[in-house]
């Protein structure tokens, strides 16, 4: 066998891996989505649009602000354990900060349902310690609870990130700034951040790209109006059977995802130039 | 050394963890002096300078500048800037916003920042490169970025860490230079490290050469040059031949007897403290005559003779090196003329060219870090200088 052939041959598990379980699914989702009747239109998209407009605001806002304040906590955390002054608080929020990592979107949703809600447990360490009256209690069950699932969960991804690099940022630059006085929260804004302003895009974007497809998170915390695409897609499917909706909706989120990609992608190039 | 120089090092100590890497260590600097921190890696020289810029804290002494104690003040509230040895750039800004940080930080008028940062590029010979990131500089050109930066909020003391070690040879003879005619023109003080001899000698007013946390000797360069107090100094200087010979006290002389190896030698005493018993013999490769071995061996009273023959010979340039054989002991001899492999030689010392300590081989061996250690060993050589 020539050795390019054999070279092909060895290959072939992993491209046929990727053809069968990425490829094609893909391929046929996107006809999918196209797909009316006998032809194809873009009627599942005209559908999609009319019932879904406000939930897919809802999502791509929701997700925005979650991944905005992601970076933020990311930025905090990060910089806390490259400047903090007291090591064993540093040590303290190194090892706690990356605890949510291991705990599965729908066990965040589930306790954060617990503690959100308006008899939860937050409301009633409240009450008890008497900061609010029972009157007062309200639900966080809404629009509320999935941003704060999602940053529970996702900013120590970010953060380990964003701290890793933070960690092999030159000392020097640090101690030159020191040097000429500028202050902890100016070093890390004018000198640590721009230093990992890569990683931490990096970062942000697999994070909003994950948030658009968690479907636990908006079940368990707001079954109900607006609520996630991803919600909207499992409902399509489930209760109608309707896959060109779906697959629509599906082509939407990959949109939303693929434009902050772009956004990315053309920050990134800007600054190589 | 006085306690009222412009800036006064008092005391100070400083350990990592239980390691002592600074120990009581005075030092006191003029204004406008240029003192070059000399010694191997691990001596505390950085350590000691990290120490005075206030990113080391120190367990013990104190820190004056102007009579003004600094040792508890941040880095930025003393006075002083820092050149790091990796030149430490920020690479998101450009070399105009490097420099103009430090003014920026103290709120400058944006007028003024441009003009002070003008003013700098054009000092530095960087004029025209002010929108450059620093990945778009050479290694000469970002140095001389990292000196603008620190001259930029016009520090009374200028602190060097090894800042010329990541520039290759050729750049680094001129920016020795630049870097010292600067500091004149500007009057700073400035606190040098290097482990570079040649560049200490050529840069510094004073030299202190560090070992083992501490002061090994201090003063100008030619002072450390020719007589250096201990044989860890000057094998450190270059006086990396070494030998030991019996030798005694006549008359206010040193009289080395012959021997296997040595002719008789008389030499003036020169004022310095000596004991009778063995001397440490220190001298350098250039410092040495090369003369045909064939002679008789006659007593001198100036200069110290030793024989032996040509083990090799090579050409670094200017001069030949030889290796000669001289007993047990290999001494490396320059001559301007190659002497063949063999041939019996004698090594004419002159006696302002010969460093003699008070041999303590049983006593001090040789530690990790430098040849010799020669820090108890009594002052004895017998240079002129």
């Amino acid at each position: 066998m020539p050795i390019r052939l054999f070279g092909l041959f060895l290959v072939l598990p992993a491209l046929a891996v990727i053809a069968l379980l990425f490829v094609v699914p893909l391929t046929s989702s996107v006809i999918g989505a196209f797909a009316v009747g006998s032809g194809y239109g873009l009627g599942n998209f005209i559908k999609a649009f009319e019932l879904y407009t406000s939930d897919i605001v809802f999502t791509v806002v929701i997700v925005s602000l979650s991944t905005t304040i992601i970076g933020f906590l990311s930025i905090a955390i990060g910089g806390y354990l490259v400047l903090g002054e007291n090591p064993r608080a540093v040590a303290l929020l190194r090892w706690l900060y990356r605890w949510p990592l291991f705990i599965p979107f729908i066990v965040v949703g589930q306790i954060l349902r617990t503690f959100l809600a308006r008899n939860g447990l937050m409301n009633n360490v409240l009450i008890g310690v008497g900061v609010i009256t029972p009157m007062q209690a309200m639900s966080f069950l809404d629009w509320r609870g999935i941003v704060i699932a999602f940053v529970w969960k996702q900013t120590p991804f970010v953060a380990m990130l964003v701290a890793g690099a933070m960690a092999s940022v030159d000392r020097s630059t640090i101690e030159a700034a020191r040097n000429l006085g500028a202050s902890r929260l100016r070093i890390l804004i004018g000198i640590v951040v721009p230093q990992v302003a890569t990683t931490l895009m990096v970062g942000l974007v697999l994070s909003f790209v994950t948030m658009m497809s968690v479907l636990s998170v908006p079940l368990m915390i707001n079954a109900q109006s607006p609520t996630m695409i991803t919600a909207d897609i499992a409902f399509r499917i489930n209760a109608y059977g309707d896959y060109g909706v779906a697959n629509a909706l599906g082509l939407i989120s990959l949109v939303a995802s693929a434009c902050v990609g772009w956004f990315y992608l053309r920050q990134s190039m800007r600054k190589r130039s | 050394m006085s306690k009222n120089g412009f800036l006064g090092i008092e005391g100070i100590t400083v350990g990592y963890g239980r390691t002592p890497v600074l120990n009581a260590l005075d030092l006191s600097i003029r204004q406008g002096e240029f003192v070059a921190l000399l010694g191997s890696s691990g001596c505390g020289k950085t350590t000691l300078l990290r120490a005075i810029a206030g990113f080391v804290k120190p367990s013990a002494g104190s820190i004056r500048v102007d009579g003004r104690d600094v040792s508890r003040l941040p880095p930025d509230k003393r006075g002083m800037a820092l050149v790091f040895q990796s030149y430490a750039l920020w690479p998101h800004m450009t070399v105009a916003q490097n420099i103009g940080y430090g003014p920026r930080l103290r709120g400058m008028a944006r007028a003024d920042i441009v003009r002070r940062v003008d003013e700098l590029q054009e000092l530095l010979g960087l004029a025209g490169l002010g929108q450059r990131k620093p990945a778009a500089l050479s290694g000469g050109q970002r140095q001389r970025v990292a000196l603008g930066r620190a001259l930029a909020v016009d520090p009374a003391i200028l602190l060097l860490d090894e800042p010329l070690s990541n520039l290759d040879a050729r750049i680094r003879l001129k920016v020795r230079h630049d870097i010292s005619a600067l500091q004149k023109r500007l009057g700073i003080t400035a606190v040098h490290v290097t482990h570079d001899r040649e560049e200490a000698m050529v840069m510094a007013d004073r030299i202190v050469i560090m070992n083992a946390g501490g002061i090994a000797q201090q003063g100008a360069p030619e002072e450390v040059f020719n007589r250096p107090s201990s044989p860890f100094v000057a094998a450190f200087m270059g006086a990396e031949n070494m030998l030991t010979l019996p030798g005694a006290l006549r008359n206010a002389r040193i009289v080395i007897e012959a021997g296997s190896t040595n002719a008789r030698a008389v030499l003036p005493l020169d004022g310095r403290l000596l004991q009778d018993g063995p001397f440490e013999i220190r001298f350098r490769a250039e410092g040495a005559e090369l003369l045909d071995g064939h002679l008789p061996p006659a007593e001198t009273t100036d200069a110290l003779e030793l024989f032996g023959h040509v083990e090799a010979a090579s050409y670094p340039g200017g001069t030949w090196r030889h290796a000669v054989r001289v007993g047990d002991d290999i001494l490396l001899v320059d001559a301007a003329l190659p002497f063949a492999p063999g041939q019996p030689v004698r090594i004419r010392i002159p006696a302002r060219n010969l460093f003699l300590f008070h041999s303590q081989a049983d006593v001090t061996r040789p530690h990790t870090g430098s040849l010799h250690d020669g820090r108890k060993a009594d002052v004895l050589e017998t240079s002129e200088a």
